[in-house]
């Protein structure tokens, strides 16, 4: 169980989390909404303890990110993919989805080379094993992307807008994979703009304004009148995206 | 007669020697950075065939080491053209056409910066050729050129440490003089060192405090 | 005078072999010069107090302190002290002493131009501050800094003329036997010159080449 409970987060005056209460149970996919500097990617950021809390806990399966002796087992329970990828440039596709496996979790390079192929093959990337970051489109760049998450074999997939650094075509190609992902039980918690595609893969949507989550609904709910529809902000901003 | 202690001579010796690179790196400054300016400035009004010669011997001279340059001049000179070359007038002529060399790649860049157009301008305005390059080009060329200037000048001052090995009395070569009575090496090379740490920390400075107000006034350029 | 070459070409096999061993120099000091240049960088990078001044007035010292007083130092200064070794050695040590002031600066800048979000991506996925550095951050900034680290190369093999002043006979030592066997100290000096130059334009063109083929997989990322 991944646990965000009564999560605070300042950046010097400014208050960009205010009491932020979560829960995503294994194999659930969450979507977060939120217009921008809601504070959505911070909270991603605070899960995979790339920011300090000022205030609340996480815990990742029992695990709390802000106490250091535990930080290590925390991560290796989730994986992060980023927005611009992050790849390491100066490693091929496969180095860049074995190098933890291999150092982390001290798996036989073999071992860790063949899953990361078939890690490759399963987002149709297997001849593309050799090739630098430099030499992949944008969408491929997001698969090796989400192999190097799963290579961790992560209970919690953290994705912070996979897809807004990419064009129409290959955004298609990531969100196929994503779907395929939700279908087979991965749990994920999903920082998206996409609505349509949060509504058709998520269980749950949770909608953030100024740091506070103010909407905590199963998919259905948070797009009916009675429901999440009912929050004059979440009806604005839903207007405002399908505007776009 | 032999002293292999350090007496309180000794410290007039090295002041003199200090006097003598001081001296020989701002007289050699000055005719570099005019020499350097000018061909610069010449290369701007696009002479024929003289910008390709200007070019190879400043490539040359920033490209081989400044003692090879200097045996050159001190050794070769007097045998190939039979004047007679003293260690300090060698000294003289072979720094300031290095430094010359190097302050003519960044008069060029420099001017290079202003761009064309800007001058063409001034020029529609009536503004004289000389005009233009005082009240248009000089001033941004020397806002745009005193950073590497001082970093030149830093490492030039350094590099007039090389002229003690054909015999000029400089701060080196009395240290080379103290080292060989003595025979302390590390008290004399760390004192030596020190006051060219102090003479470069001396230029730096300068050169900080001049950047800091050709910048102010040109704030505006955002440079 | 006539200005005649031919009188070198019973010495070309002699010079050959003093550009020989400024080559080996060279290159012994450019490995002992990254070595220590990465050591500084990683100091001056760090988060500890003292090892960042101390890797500041390291940088500081030997950039502004001439490299003939440097060597002198320690020519003249190791025997002093009980450690005997030999002019190719002080050479080479000298070299990577003063060359690694300059090759952290290179190094320091690569780390520091990393893309933080690649730095994250490899502390979110667990790995450790060490294999982060060995495995992340060092291969990045070696190859982005190949150009600069160019640079302190070719200073390198002008500053490695300085040598022949602690008899080391590398190409400018050989040089000066040349010129003063054959009496024709313009004609040798003139050539080295050339051969200088032609020799680190070769180099820069090395490197020129080598930046190419490491950065060819990063392009993008990198400029
Ligand atoms: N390191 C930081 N220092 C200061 N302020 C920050 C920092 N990181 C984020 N913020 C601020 O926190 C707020 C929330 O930022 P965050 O990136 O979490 O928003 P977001 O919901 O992800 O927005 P977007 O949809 O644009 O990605 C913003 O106002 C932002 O300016
Ligand atoms: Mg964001």
């Amino acid at each position: 169980m991944l646990n965000v409970e009564n999560v605070r987060k300042t950046f010097g005056a400014v208050t960009v989390l205010d009491g932020v209460n979560l829960t995503v149970k294994p194999g659930e996919v969450v979507s977060v909404l939120g217009s921008s500097g809601s504070g959505k990617s911070t909270l991603i950021r605070c899960i995979n303890g790339l920011e300090r809390l000022d205030g609340g806990r996480i815990t990742v399966d029992g695990f709390d990110v802000s106490r250091p002796k535990e930080l290590a087992e925390a991560r290796k329970r989730s994986g992060t993919v980023f927005q611009l990828f992050n790849l390491y440039p100066h490693m091929t596709a496969l180095r860049n989805i074995t190098l933890a496996p291999i150092e982390v979790l001290k798996r036989p390079k073999a071992e860790a080379e063949a899953e990361g192929r078939a890690l490759l093959a399963s987002v149709g990337l297997e001849d593309r094993a050799d090739a630098y970051p430099a030499q992949l489109s944008g969408g491929q760049r997001q698969r090796v992307g989400i192999c190097r998450a799963l290579a961790m074999k992560p209970s919690y997939l953290l994705l912070d807008e996979v897809t807004s650094a990419l064009d129409p075509e290959m955004t298609a190609e990531v969100l196929n994979i994503l779907a395929k992902l939700a279908g087979n039980g991965t749990t994920m918690v999903f920082v998206t703009h996409e609505i349509e595609f949060a509504r058709q893969i998520s269980d749950r949507i949770v909608f953030l304004e100024k740091g506070v989550l103010l909407v905590d609904l199963p998919t259905r709910d948070f797009f009916a009148q009675d429901g999440g529809l009912a929050q004059p902000r979440v009806a604005q901003f839903l207007s405002k995206m399908r505007k776009d | 007669m032999r002293f292999t202690q350090f007496t309180p001579y000794d410290l007039v010796l090295l002041a003199q020697g200090l006097g003598v690179t001081v001296g020989l790196f701002l007289l050699t400054s000055l005719i570099g950075l005019l020499a350097g300016t000018v061909l610069g400035v010449v290369r701007y009004y696009r002479v024929p065939g003289l910008t390709q010669a200007v070019t190879f011997v400043t490539e040359l001279l920033k490209n081989s080491p400044v003692l090879v340059q200097l045996f050159l001049v001190f050794f070769g000179f007097p045998a190939f053209f039979h004047l007679n070359v003293g260690p300090v007038q060698a000294a003289v002529i072979t720094l300031s056409a290095n430094t010359a060399a190097f302050v003519y790649v960044i008069a060029v860049s420099a001017i290079e910066s202003i761009g064309r157009d800007q001058v063409e301008a001034a020029r529609v305005f009536g503004l004289s050729r000389w005009q233009v390059l005082r009240h248009v080009i000089a001033p941004q060329a020397a806002a745009f050129s005193i950073g590497p200037l001082t970093a030149l000048l830093v490492n030039q001052l350094q590099v007039t440490s090389l002229i003690s090995v054909i015999g000029v009395m400089d701060l080196a070569k009395i240290g080379a003089t103290l080292n060989l009575r003595t025979l302390k090496p590390f008290i004399v090379w760390s004192v030596v060192g020190l006051l060219y740490y102090l003479a470069a920390k001396l230029v730096a400075g300068v050169g900080a405090r001049i950047e800091h107000r050709l910048r102010a006034h040109s704030a505006f350029r955002g440079l | 005078m006539r200005f005649d070459l031919s009188v070198l070409v019973p010495h070309l096999g002699f010079l050959a072999s003093g550009a020989m061993l400024t080559a080996a120099v060279c290159g012994l000091a450019l490995v002992g010069s990254v070595v220590l240049g990465m050591a500084v960088a990683i100091a001056r990078t760090s988060s500890g107090g003292w090892a960042r001044r101390a890797a500041y007035a390291y940088v500081d010292l030997f950039r502004n302190v001439p490299f003939i007083v440097q060597l002198f130092f320690f020519y003249y200064g190791l025997p002093e002290i009980g450690i005997y070794i030999d002019a190719f050695t002080t050479g080479v040590i000298a070299l990577s002493i003063a060359g690694g002031a300059y090759a952290s600066d290179a190094i320091r800048a690569g780390i520091l131009a990393i893309d933080n979000g690649i730095l994250e991506a490899a502390e979110v996925s667990g790995l450790s501050k060490r294999v982060t550095f060995t495995r992340i951050v060092l291969p990045i900034a070696l190859r982005t800094s190949v150009r600069p680290l160019g640079s302190v190369l070719i200073n390198m093999i002008l500053t490695s003329s300085i040598l022949s002043t602690i008899t080391l006979n590398e190409l400018t030592g050989q040089a000066k036997i040349v010129a003063s066997d054959t009496f024709r100290p313009f004609e040798v000096y003139f050539v080295l010159l050339v051969v200088y130059a032609a020799l680190t334009y070769l180099v820069s063109i090395g490197i020129a080449l080598l930046h190419r083929r490491l950065n060819r997989d990063l392009m993008g990322q990198v400029s």
